[in-house]
């Protein structure tokens, strides 16, 4: 008797969402399949990488993370361009940390204005994070969605403390929304069952599952992000089938391990740091994260060398 | 079906300070009010009750078996509360309950023969929580060896395979419906019991009555011989004792792989066949699942 290879019984397939607009505007998600099973379906947008900018000069930053951007850290607009131009980003990852109530706490306005700049300057499809404090959230990324109206941002972190508010800015102005909860696959399902209830339709729905790095949890992280392939493509669960975004970066380089200079026992800093910033992204990746948001430009050659090989025919 | 009534317990918010302070009043009540609602057994759950916990035992004991004939359940892991408990007991006594912990499990047992006491015998080992339905059997046969040198039948002890949260692991869902079909087979005799609320935990609370009635009828297809239930659930109640066929014909059927039209079925139907996809592992869990 001739041996087959099992196959997995598929019944559902993650939507396509259009990020941004125009003709750098990327398509994601549209799989049929497992991660990377192209032997047993579809996976016909492959997974993207947003570079990271932040909205105010980094502090406390692993030298390795810092040096690629040293001399754009005090200006988003050129740092974002930077991106683009020097390492072929296609998204931007603005990061407002400026914003955080605990921090700097910059007005909504000012935000505002920073995000509004940066999204004039470039073309690619720009996300716009948050600090994930609800208040501040609500008042800066309701302000960020009127004012730049025109571009379909990607707008996150939504959660069900400020989902109303900052998804009623979005269905309005026509953004796309990161629903965002604590790796936890019910509280997903129900996140992206409230946000429907809202009204925000489904082509314009992400989902972030809370992702951390290698050596804090990833393994939990994979487990949720594959449950929630699992009901999206073997039990028709619509309401989990969406793309993932992953916000790894600031997961992997703000540990202990990543900021630690060269040492005798962890070796290069700068070479620890790459890798574990690839590898927790590659994790993912394996997990079915559609869009990762990346920093260093070794890791994302990594990562987007790894996308190569293994969808090569 | 047995049903052991859950209501008089130390995390509420009336019966919790009556305890502390010994104030018979409210107990009474709630034991007479669970009695009036047609419960069987009566559980007494002091919490761990590491402090005091005999004298505490005791005197709840003393307090609900003056205005009850039910029998009783103690419920404690504090095994001196629980002996204190017996000592004082007039009538028949549930002991709620003995795990497989090497620390527990043969002072409780020689208690139970000592106070000719039925027991829970709870699935619950030196490594936590069994993992699937085969751990459960392997627990289920230590168990009932254990029990059987100490010279206790098998019609004395009551199965617990732990009912865990719809929302945390639906494998230990299934596995548990699995197990409550193969222990017939595994252990002749044996009774069973299930803390039914809890595979509810963290569902909002208006809700939890469909998840928790949806699980009886579930596990009553296998022969589930008891369970701790919300005593003041009309609807668990009516269940349980016979009075809504079409229900359980329902979840049953869906058991054996039939899926109604659910959208065309009434509003309680539809509760019921929802919570039954959810339950099986068929559609994933989530806060609005009666409304998806």
């Amino acid at each position: 008797m001739p041996f087959e290879i099992p196959k997995t019984a598929y019944s559902g397939k993650i939507r396509e969402i259009t990020l941004g607009k125009g003709d750098k505007a990327v398509t994601v998600g549209g799989e049929s399949a497992y991660p990377f099973y192209l032997f047993e379906g579809q996976m016909p947008n492959l997974p993207r990488i947003a570079m990271e900018v932040y909205d105010m000069p980094p502090e406390d930053w692993a030298e390795a993370a810092l040096e690629p951007f040293a001399d754009v850290a005090n200006d988003p607009v050129a740092w974002a361009q930077k991106c683009i131009k020097d390492y072929g980003a296609e998204m931007i990852c603005l990061q407002l940390l400026s914003t955080d109530p605990n921090g700097e706490n910059r007005p909504a306005d000012e935000a505002t204005a920073v995000v509004k700049k940066v999204a004039d300057a470039i073309d690619v499809p720009l996300i716009v994070w948050g600090t994930a404090n609800h208040d501040k959230d609500t008042e800066v990324l309701r302000a960020v969605a009127e004012a730049v109206q025109d571009k379909s941002l990607i707008l996150g972190p939504v959660e069900e403390a400020d989902h109303k508010k900052i998804g009623a800015a979005a269905i309005g102005y026509k953004h796309v929304v990161i629903a965002s909860t604590p790796i936890d696959i019910n509280l997903a399902k129900q996140l992206n069952i409230l946000l429907g209830n809202l009204g925000v339709p489904d082509d314009l729905l992400v989902i972030d599952p809370t992702v951390s790095g290698v050596g804090y949890g990833i393994e939990y992280c994979y487990s949720v992000m594959e449950r929630m392939r699992m009901a999206a493509l073997t039990q028709q669960d619509t309401k989990l089938q969406f793309p993932i975004i992953c916000n790894i970066a600031k997961e992997t380089w703000k540990t202990k391990e990543a900021k630690t200079k060269d040492d005798p026992k962890l070796g290069n800093a700068k070479k620890r740091g790459i890798l574990l910033e690839a590898l927790s992204a590659t994790i993912l990746l394996m997990a079915g994260a559609d869009v990762l948001i990346m920093r260093h430009p070794d890791a994302i050659k990594l990562v987007r060398e790894m996308i190569t090989d293994l969808t090569a025919k | 079906m047995i049903l052991i009534g859950e209501n008089l317990n130390v995390i509420s918010k009336t019966l919790g300070p009556a305890l502390k302070d010994r104030n018979a009043g409210p107990i009474q009540q709630m034991a007479k009010e669970e009695t009036a609602a047609g419960i069987d057994l009566i559980d007494l759950n002091i919490g761990p009750a590491r402090r005091g916990g005999d004298e505490l035992m005791a005197w709840v004991v003393e307090t609900v078996q003056s205005v009850t004939d039910k029998m009783l359940s103690l419920d404690t892991t504090n095994m001196d509360a629980m002996e204190a408990g017996m000592k004082v007991r007039q009538g028949k006594v549930l002991m709620n309950s003995i795990s497989l912990q090497s620390s527990r499990i043969d002072r409780g047992l020689e208690m139970a023969q000592k106070h000719n006491a039925d027991l829970i015998g709870l699935l619950w080992s030196n490594d936590g929580m069994p993992r699937d339905v085969n751990e459960r059997a392997m627990h289920t046969v230590d168990f009932l060896y254990k029990a059987s040198q100490a010279g206790i039948p098998n019609e004395r002890i009551w199965i617990d395979p732990i009912a865990s949260p719809v929302s945390v692991e639906i494998n230990q869902v299934k596995a548990c419906v699995e197990f409550m079909g193969m222990l017939g087979d595994i252990a002749p005799g044996c009774k069973s019991t299930v803390g039914l609320s809890n595979i509810s935990n963290g569902a909002p609370s208006d809700l939890r009555c469909w998840l928790n009635r949806t699980y009886l009828i579930m596990l009553m297809r296998y022969g589930l011989y008891s369970a701790i239930v919300d005593a003041f659930d009309k609807d668990l109640m009516a269940i349980s004792r016979g009075q809504r066929p079409d229900i359980v014909e329902l979840v049953h059927k869906m058991m054996d792989g039939e899926k109604p039209d659910i959208a065309s079925l009434p509003k309680e139907m539809q509760n019921y066949a929802r919570t039954v996809r959810v339950l099986m592992g068929e559609s994933l869990y989530s806060h609005s699942w009666l409304e998806v």
